[in-house]
């Protein structure tokens, strides 16, 4: 085997790991402040798939200013989510919160594929190849990394820099103690909910520009969100993207030494052996 | 008149009626005491004052204004603030982040700076861990940042939940002495005990809460020579 193959698939693998990370950042942010798992992730994803499609194909927006419009819509749809479906169930049990975002996971999946069917969909848009000596990558994909670093760049900027980003720390630390400090606890969650939603459209967006998709793809993606939320740390936004960073990279080594059916079986029993020896995830932290 | 008036105040959790009419009057500018025995409901009338535990009955008046079905952060934005029991700080975040979500209304962040200098005079230990994660504070700094945070987010009137919970005898008294100082300069404050003596002896009204009732009120000087109180709370 070539050593520039073996290069090849790894770079592969980092970059198209970082979109997995910025997949999973969403799961993870929403889980972190409110403590819900949000199983309408994966179709949240896919609906970010076909918004970037629709504005594509049917409007012939260039796909990354479309990415910009699905985004503010992704932010709109989760507050309207979290109003209809996740403030009433809020303080019930994990099991409420799991039926109702599973609710909202089944109504996504049921319109979209009376819409769009189940057939494969794909963003026909390239950037070429991008090569540094034995290395060539597909730019769509350099792409994707780079936008998901400065978005996860800006994430970091928003919850550590801004008055409002530390609210939502605030609320995610102690919800009661912001209530009483003069912070609205419940348009910070809901606004938690809306960017949790930005990032899944946002992920979804970036991966239909490298791979074909129909509206059930966002599961896998879900899957690997809980892999990377539990390598990260749940809770911990942004080590989702080291988290995807490694998934990715497994992702590009694997295929070379065995086949690729194999991927899924060692990711999932690295996702048990960390539940087993560290139940809060690799950089995860108390809760 | 009175800046918090509380009237006939009937509250609990589930089926369980923890107060049976509670009556309360805060005068501008006093330090006011509501002092009782471990479990005589006293968090839960701050509770409900502030609207986190639904009250049953009776009316609660903020600067005259009927109150009830206001939520707490609004509450908070007016100038009402609850420096909790057991601190509930944000320990994930840095001191000077805690002082910050102090101030979150807009009231408060125009005397943002002001506030922040004050409170940095009253506790120089909180400048000094400015960037230090609150969760990683001793239990005295973090009350200490309890009421800075409370500080900051320039109070009308500002309610302490046991204040000398967990704290050595010296630094409650170094603190009752901060809470005097506030006082002076003019902060309505009602300060939550159940260190009797001590809040009493620094107080200018007191109120005793047992069973839910208030049922003996008076200037504090008094209280503290009642003989009803010395018996049931001073062990004398």
């Amino acid at each position: 085997m070539q050593f520039g193959n073996l290069l090849t698939s790894i770079v592969d693998g980092l970059l198209i790991g970082a979109v997995y990370g910025l997949a999973a950042m969403g799961l993870t942010l929403i889980w972190g402040v409110m403590n819900v798992i949000n199983l309408a992730h994966g179709p949240l994803i896919a609906l970010g798939m076909f918004s970037i499609y629709l504005l594509f194909s049917n409007f012939g927006l260039n796909p990354y200013l479309a990415l910009l419009i699905a985004a503010f819509l992704g932010l709109i749809f989760g507050i309207l989510i979290y109003f209809i479906a996740i403030q009433r169930v809020l303080g019930a049990s994990h099991l409420s919160t799991l039926l109702a975002t599973y609710s909202v996971n089944m109504i996504i999946i049921g319109i979209g594929t009376a819409i769009f069917t189940t057939t494969f969909r794909n963003v026909d848009y390239s950037l070429g190849n991008i090569t540094f000596g034995p290395l060539t990558v597909l730019g769509t994909r350099a792409v994707a990394a780079l936008l998901t670093f400065l978005i996860a760049g800006s994430l970091y900027l928003f919850l550590y820099r801004t008055r409002l980003g530390k609210y939502v720390r605030a609320v995610a630390n102690n919800r009661a103690a912001a209530e009483l400090m003069g912070i609205p606890s419940t348009q910070i969650l809901a606004l938690s909910f809306g960017i949790g939603t930005m990032l899944a459209i946002l992920a979804g967006g970036l991966i239909s520009t490298m791979l074909p998709f129909t509206i059930l793809s966002g599961g896998a993606y879900e899957l690997k969100s809980f892999v990377i939320g539990v390598l990260g740390g749940l809770g911990n936004p942004l080590g989702s993207l080291v988290g995807g960073l490694v998934l990715g990279l497994l992702e590009g080594i694997v295929p070379v030494f065995m086949p690729n059916t194999w991927v899924p079986v060692i990711e999932f029993v690295i996702f048990i052996l960390i539940l087993i020896v560290r139940p809060t995830g690799l950089f995860g932290v108390k809760k | 008149m009175a800046m918090l008036e509380v009237r006939d105040l009937e509250a609990g959790y589930g089926e369980v009626k923890i107060l049976w009419g509670v009556n309360l009057s805060l005068q501008e500018g006093q330090l006011t005491a509501l002092v009782g025995s471990n479990g005589a409901g006293k968090t839960t009338v701050l509770r409900s004052v502030m609207n986190q535990v639904r009250p049953w009955g009776g009316s609660i008046y903020f600067l005259g204004r009927e109150v009830n079905r206001i939520s707490a952060h609004e509450k908070a934005a007016m100038g009402l603030i609850l420096v909790p029991e057991a601190r509930q700080l944000f320990t994930d975040m840095t001191v000077v982040e805690n002082l910050e979500m102090g101030a979150s209304s807009s009231r408060a962040l125009k005397h943002y700076k002001q506030n922040l200098e004050r409170v940095y005079t009253l506790f120089p230990r909180l400048k000094e861990r400015y960037h230090q994660k609150a969760g990683t504070l001793s239990g005295g700094e973090q009350q200490m940042l309890a009421i800075a945070r409370g500080l900051m987010a320039d109070p009308i009137v500002l309610m302490i939940d046991e204040l000398s919970l967990g704290l050595a005898p010296l630094l409650t008294i170094q603190l009752f002495s901060t809470l005097k100082q506030l006082r002076a300069e003019g902060l309505t404050i009602l300060l939550v005990e159940q260190n009797v003596q001590t809040a009493l002896s620094i107080s200018d009204y007191g109120y005793v809460l047992s069973e839910g009732r208030t049922h003996l009120e008076g200037p504090a000087r008094k209280l503290l020579n009642d003989p009803q109180v010395r018996t049931a709370y001073l062990g004398v």
